[in-house]
C-alpha cells in the first residue's frame, strides 16, 4: 500500500501539518451551545429554582418548624445563603437531570437531525474527536447550570434575606466566605455527579436520528436509576448507580470537611463515563450516516 | 468485517473491566494478608498493651439479621415517632415515658437495619466526637471534659449535659476498687489474658482467624465460636490491628447465614490527634438548647424521673442459662405497658404458639401472652419451653 | 483490501462496491473511475443508488463490500488524509437553522482540523461570494430559501480549495438563473484544475456540464465513459419523409442499408435507415433518391442522443426502482 501514501499536492491546497488542532471545533461547539435560545431557557429556569423557594418564603407568614420542608429550607429565613443549598436539593433529583438530559441527548442526535452531522464528518471532524468535543460541551454545560444555580441563589438569598455565619450539618459555624467556597464545592460535587448521566446521553443520542427520543431516553434513565434507588431488595446495585451520591454533596456541609462520599461519587461517575464512553465510541464509529 | 469487530471491542471490554474491577477491588482489599502467626492469647495481649489513644476514623455498621420488611429509614422513622408523639396522652409524664421508650425502640430498629455510617474522632481520654451520618442531616455528640452535647440538625436542637467533676474521679476509685478485689495472680496483663481465656474456655473455642485486612490496615481476627450448639450465633470475630492493637472491626456471623448478622468497623482510620476545635462544640445561633440532668446512675437505684417506677424484686429481668444459650426474662411487671400495645411491635412481630414473637437471625424475641418478656440468641423453641 | 494499488490519475475508483441494508441491495458492486480534472456527471433516476454510493465514498457508511479508492488513497481507512481534500454537498444543504449563513460556514470549518483558523474569516467571506450569498451572509438560516440553503451548501464545500468537489443534486431547488450558475461555477471549478463528480437526475444537466458521465440504474451501473463516447454507442440514422414510402425503402435497401417505416402518419410516412457505414455521405443518399422518383418532403441525419441512451438504460418517466 506503500503508493497509496503518496498525495500529490495541488498548488495552494491545504498543508497536511495540523493546523488550528482540535480546539477551534471544540470552541465552535461551545459557542453554539450557548448561542441556543434552548439552552438560555433553560439556564433561566434553572436560575428561577432558588429565586421562587425564596420569594416563596419571604412572602410567606408562617414561620417553617425546623425539619419541615426540603431540608435547610426553614433556616432560609435567618440566613440567605442557606437558599442555594435547598435549592440544589431540590434541583437534583428532577431538574438538573432534564436539563442534561436535553443537552446529553441532543448531541449527535440533534446533529443528526439537522443533518448537519453528515457535513461535520465530511469537513472532516473525525468520530472520536466530535464525541469528545460533544462530551466536553455537554459536561461544561452540567458545570454552568450548577454555577448559575449556585450563584443564583447566593445572589437572591442576599438580596431577601439577612447573610451571616453559616451553621453547618454538624452544628459548627463557620464564615460567610467559607460557606461561598463550600458552595462551589457543592456545585462542583454536582457537577461531577452529573457526568455519568451525561455520558449515558451521549450514548443514547448515538442510537438515534431523533433528538428528542434520545433526550426523553436519557431523562427516563435518570428517573429509573432514582426509583431503583429505593427499592431495598437491590440494595447491592445502589452504590453503583450512577444517582446513589447525588444528595451526597450533603457530606460538604458537615465538619470537618468530609470527602469521602466526593471521591465515592467521583468513582461511580468514572465507572459510568468508562462504560457508556465505550458504548458511544463503538456505537459512534461503526454507525452508518444515513441522516 | 473484521475491522468493525475490533471498534466493538471496547464496547465489550470496557463494561467488563469496569465490573471486574468493581468485584475483585474489594476482594483484594480482604485478601492476601500474611502476619506472623499468633496465640489468641498474644492477640488479647496485643489489645491490651495498645498505647493508641487518639484517632479519627469512619465506621460503618452494617446488619442484616433477617428482619421482617419493615421500612425503618431515618425519614420514615421520624414521621412515626411524630404520629407517636401526637397520639400520646398530652401532659402526663407517662406520655414523655411513652414517646422516650417508642423513640428508643425506634432508633434502635433503625440502628439494626440497613448500614449506617458514623464518623468518630478520639482526641483523649475525655475528648471524643460521633457523628451520624444521616441523609441531608447529622446527629452529633460531642464531649469534652466535663460538657457533652447532642446535636440534632434536623431538629436544630442541642442538649447539654454537664458532668460532676468528681465522676472520672470516683470512676477511677471504683476501678482501684475492682482491682484490689482481684486475685493477686492477675497483676500482669498475660495473666489477665490467661484467665479471661480460661474462663471463656468451658463454653467458647478462642482462636485466631485468617489474617485480613480492614480500614487498609491488616489485622489479625480474633475468632470465638460457641461450643454449644443452642445459640443462634455462629462465631464472632475481632479484627485487631496488627501495628497499634485497637480492635477495628466486630463480626458476628449468624447460624445458617453467609453474610454477617451484624458488624461494626472502620472504614478508614487516622490515627493522627484530631483537631481540639472539634471538641468545642457551641451551638449554633437558632438552635434550641436544653440543659439537661445527667441520667440516672445504673448503680443508683434511683429512677424518680422514670416515671416512679421501683427496681423492687420480682421485677428485674432474671438470667436462666450461661454462656451463649443463655436467657434473658423481662417479669411482667418490668415490661412497659406501652410495649404490648404499640403498633410498632404489632408489626414486626408475629403470632406464634403462647404469644408473639420476633425472630431474627440472631436474637429472638418471645411476648408471652401473660406480658413476660424473653430474649436470647437461641431459637424461639427455647425460649417457648423457658416460658412454660 | 486487495493488492493492488489504486490508480494515481483517477481520483475516484471503486471496485465491486457494494452496500445493502439487511436483504435490500442498495448499490450492486458498481465499479466507478472517475479521472482526474474531469466533470464527472453521476446520472441515475431518483432511488438508483447514486446518494448511497456518495455516502460511501465520504465514508458516511461502510461498504459492505468492495473498495474505495479517492485522490489515489484508500477509504474510509485513510479519510483524514483524503476528506481535507474533498469538499461535498451530500443528499442537500443541512444547516442550524438558528445561526445565521456566516457563522455556519464559519462553525462547519472549524470541524476540520487542517483548516487555518487565520484566514477563516477571509475564506469563509470568499466561499459566499463566490455563491452569491454575501448580502444574506448574516441572515439566519432559517430565514434563507431552499436556493440560498443550496448555494449556501456549495460554499461550505468550497471553503478550501479543493481537488475533488461531490455535489449530490447541486441544482436541486434552484430556479433557471441559479442553475446557469452552479453551472458555470463547476466549469470555472474544472477549469482550475477541480475533479468535480457531479450527481443528477437530470440528464440535460449532465450533458451542459459534464466531459465523463456513469449511469446508474438499480444500484449497479449500466454505462460508464466520456460523453462523447456514451453518445456513440447510439446510431446516427437517416430519416427521410415522402409521400413515396415504398420507393424510399426500395432506393435505401440498394443502397445497403436496411431502412424501415416509422409509423407515425400514414399520409406523411418517415422512412427510417440507421447511418451503418459512412460509406455513403447524405448528399450521395440524397441524390440516389431523386434519382430513384422519390419524391422528399424531408431530409435529416439524426446524431444518437444521450436522451434516447438514458431512457434506454433507465426507464422511462415516474417508475422509479425501489
Amino acid at each position: 500500500m506503500s503508493s497509496s501514501e503518496v498525495l500529490p499536492s495541488v498548488p495552494g491546497s491545504v498543508n497536511p501539518a495540523r493546523r488550528g488542532g482540535g480546539w477551534d471545533l471544540l470552541g465552535s461547539e461551545i459557542s453554539v451551545l450557548f448561542r441556543r435560545r434552548r439552552t438560555w431557557a433553560m439556564l433561566v429556569a434553572v436560575a428561577l429554582i432558588p429565586i421562587l423557594l425564596a420569594v416563596a418564603v419571604r412572602l410567606s407568614s408562617s414561620t417553617l418548624a425546623p425539619g419541615e420542608g426540603p431540608p435547610f429550607l426553614d433556616r432560609v429565613t435567618q440566613n440567605g445563603l442557606f437558599v442555594g443549598f435547598t435549592a440544589m436539593v431540590v434541583a437534583i433529583p428532577l431538574f438538573l437531570p432534564l436539563t442534561i438530559g436535553v443537552v446529553a441527548g441532543d448531541t449527535i442526535a440533534g446533529e443528526a437531525g439537522l443533518g448537519t452531522l453528515r457535513y461535520l464528518l465530511v469537513a472532516p471532524a473525525g468520530r472520536v474527536r466530535l464525541l469528545l468535543v460533544k462530551y466536553v460541551g455537554a459536561a461544561l454545560f452540567c458545570l454552568v447550570a450548577t454555577l448559575t444555580l449556585t450563584v443564583s441563589g447566593a445572589l437572591i438569598g442576599a438580596a431577601l434575606f439577612p447573610v451571616g455565619p453559616v451553621t453547618l450539618l454538624s452544628g459548627d459555624t463557620i464564615s460567610v466566605t467559607e460557606s461561598l467556597l463550600r458552595s462551589l464545592l457543592v456545585a462542583a460535587y454536582v457537577t461531577v455527579s452529573l457526568l455519568g448521566l451525561s455520558m449515558i446521553g451521549l450514548f443514547i443520542s448515538t442510537l438515534t436520528d431523533v433528538p428528542v427520543g434520545a433526550m426523553a431516553a436519557t431523562i427516563v434513565v435518570s428517573v429509573v436509576a432514582q426509583i431503583l434507588d429505593v427499592i431495598p431488595q437491590l440494595s447491592w446495585l445502589h452504590p453503583w448507580l450512577f444517582s446513589h451520591y447525588w444528595l451526597g454533596f450533603a457530606d460538604l456541609l458537615r465538619q470537618p470537611l468530609d470527602l469521602g462520599s466526593f471521591g465515592q461519587n467521583a468513582i461511580v461517575q468514572l465507572c459510568y463515563l468508562a462504560v457508556f464512553g465505550a458504548l458511544a465510541y463503538s456505537r459512534f464509529v461503526t454507525k452508518d450516516i444515513l441522516s | 468485517m473484521s475491522h468493525n469487530s475490533v471498534k466493538w471491542l471496547p464496547a465489550f471490554l470496557v463494561p467488563a473491566v469496569v465490573v471486574a474491577a468493581v468485584i475483585a477491588v474489594p476482594l483484594q482489599a480482604g485478601a492476601a494478608v500474611d502476619l506472623p502467626d499468633k496465640t489468641p492469647e498474644q492477640v488479647l495481649l496485643l489489645v491490651n498493651d495498645s498505647t493508641v489513644s487518639t484517632f479519627s476514623g469512619t465506621v460503618v455498621q452494617s446488619s442484616d439479621l433477617g428482619l421482617p420488611p419493615l421500612d425503618v429509614s431515618p425519614g420514615m422513622t421520624e414521621s412515626m415517632q411524630k404520629s407517636m408523639t401526637e397520639g400520646a396522652p398530652k401532659g402526663t409524664t407517662d406520655g414523655a415515658t411513652a414517646v422516650s421508650s417508642t423513640g428508643a425502640l425506634t432508633t434502635a430498629l433503625d440502628l439494626l437495619s440497613g448500614s449506617h455510617e458514623f464518623r468518630v474522632f478520639i482526641g483523649g481520654q475525655d475528648q471524643s466526637r460521633v457523628q451520624v451520618k444521616d441523609r441531608l442531616a447529622e446527629r452529633d455528640v460531642v464531649h469534652n471534659g466535663s460538657d457533652v452535647w447532642l446535636y440534632d440538625s434536623s431538629s436544630n436542637a442541642a442538649n447539654h449535659l454537664s458532668l460532676p467533676t468528681d465522676l472520672a474521679a470516683s470512676a477511677q476509685a471504683k476501678f482501684t476498687e475492682l482491682e484490689s478485689q482481684l486475685p493477686t495472680d492477675l497483676s500482669t496483663p498475660s495473666q489477665l489474658a490467661e484467665r479471661f481465656l480460661s474462663e471463656l474456655d468451658p463454653s467458647t473455642t478462642v482462636s485466631v482467624g485468617t489474617d485480613a485486612r480492614v480500614a487498609g490496615r491488616s489485622v489479625y481476627q480474633l475468632v470465638l465460636k460457641p461450643k454449644t450448639a443452642d445459640t443462634l450465633v455462629a462465631s464472632v470475630s475481632i479484627a485487631v490491628d496488627s501495628e497499634t492493637g485497637l480492635p477495628l472491626q466486630v463480626t458476628v456471623l449468624a447460624e445458617g447465614q453467609s453474610a454477617p448478622a451484624l458488624q461494626v468497623g472502620f472504614t478508614a482510620i487516622n490515627f493522627a490527634a484530631p483537631n481540639t476545635d472539634l471538641f468545642d462544640f457551641v451551638p449554633p445561633a437558632g438552635a434550641t438548647v436544653t440543659e439537661q440532668a445527667l441520667p440516672a446512675m445504673p448503680d443508683g437505684a434511683t429512677a424518680d424521673h422514670a416515671g416512679g417506677r421501683s427496681t423492687a424484686a420480682g421485677e428485674v429481668p432474671v438470667v436462666t442459662g450461661t454462656g451463649w444459650s443463655s436467657i434473658v426474662e423481662v417479669p411482667a411487671a418490668a415490661v412497659p405497658a406501652e410495649l404490648s400495645k404499640n403498633l410498632m411491635v404489632e408489626q414486626v412481630t408475629t403470632a406464634v404458639g403462647g404469644g408473639r414473637a420476633l425472630t431474627t437471625s440472631l436474637v429472638t424475641v418471645f411476648l408471652a401472652t401473660d406480658g413476660r418478656v424473653f430474649a436470647g440468641a437461641v431459637p424461639l423453641a427455647r425460649l417457648q419451653a423457658a416460658a412454660e | 483490501m486487495t493488492g493492488q494499488p489504486p490508480a494515481l490519475d483517477l481520483a475516484i475508483e471503486t471496485r465491486g462496491l457494494t452496500k445493502r441494508f439487511g436483504t435490500q441491495t442498495a448499490v450492486n458492486g458498481i465499479d466507478l473511475a472517475v479521472p482526474r480534472g474531469s466533470v464527472f456527471g453521476f446520472l441515475g433516476p431518483n432511488g438508483s443508488g447514486k446518494t448511497t454510493s456518495i455516502r460511501m465514498l465520504l465514508a458516511l457508511t461502510q461498504a459492505t463490500s468492495g473498495t474505495i479508492a479517492v485522490l489515489g488513497q484508500s477509504m474510509p481507512t485513510r479519510l483524514h488524509e483524503v476528506l481535507p481534500h474533498v469538499g461535498a454537498l451530500v443528499e442537500g444543504p443541512a444547516f442550524y437553522p438558528f445561526l445565521s449563513g456566516l457563522a455556519n460556514l464559519w462553525r462547519l470549518d472549524t470541524a476540520d482540523r487542517h483548516a487555518p483558523s487565520g484566514t477563516r474569516r477571509a475564506r469563509v467571506q470568499l466561499a459566499l461570494e463566490r455563491v452569491g450569498l454575501s448580502h444574506a451572509a448574516d441572515k439566519k438560516v432559517h430565514a434563507y430559501s431552499l436556493g440560498m440553503k443550496q448555494r449556501l451548501g456549495l460554499a461550505n464545500a468550497l471553503l478550501l480549495p479543493r481537488e475533488l468537489l461531490i455535489l449530490d443534486e447541486p441544482t436541486n431547488g434552484l430556479d433557471p438563473q441559479g442553475t446557469r450558475e452552479v453551472r458555470s461555477l463547476v466549469r470555472s471549478l474544472a477549469a482550475e484544475g477541480t475533479t468535480v463528480f457531479v450527481s443528477s437526475h437530470l440528464l440535460a444537466e449532465v450533458e451542459q456540464m459534464c466531459t465523463h458521465a456513469a449511469v446508474m440504474s438499480v444500484g449497479s451501473i449500466v454505462a460508464q465513459g466520456t460523453l462523447a463516447a456514451l453518445r456513440q454507442v447510439g446510431e446516427t440514422r437517416v430519416l427521410v419523409r415522402t409521400p413515396d414510402a415504398a420507393g424510399a425503402m426500395r432506393v435505401l435497401t440498394h443502397l445497403g442499408l436496411e431502412p424501415a417505416r416509422r409509423a407515425i402518419d400514414a399520409a406523411d410516412p418517415v422512412v427510417v435507415a440507421p447511418l451503418i457505414s459512412t460509406r455513403w455521405q447524405p448528399e450521395a443518399i440524397v441524390t440516389a433518391l431523386v434519382a430513384g422518383g422519390v419524391r422528399i418532403r424531408g431530409f435529416a441525419i439524426e446524431e444518437p442522443s444521450l436522451e434516447e441512451r438514458f431512457v434506454a438504460l433507465t426507464g422511462e418517466g415516474f417508475d422509479v426502482v425501489q
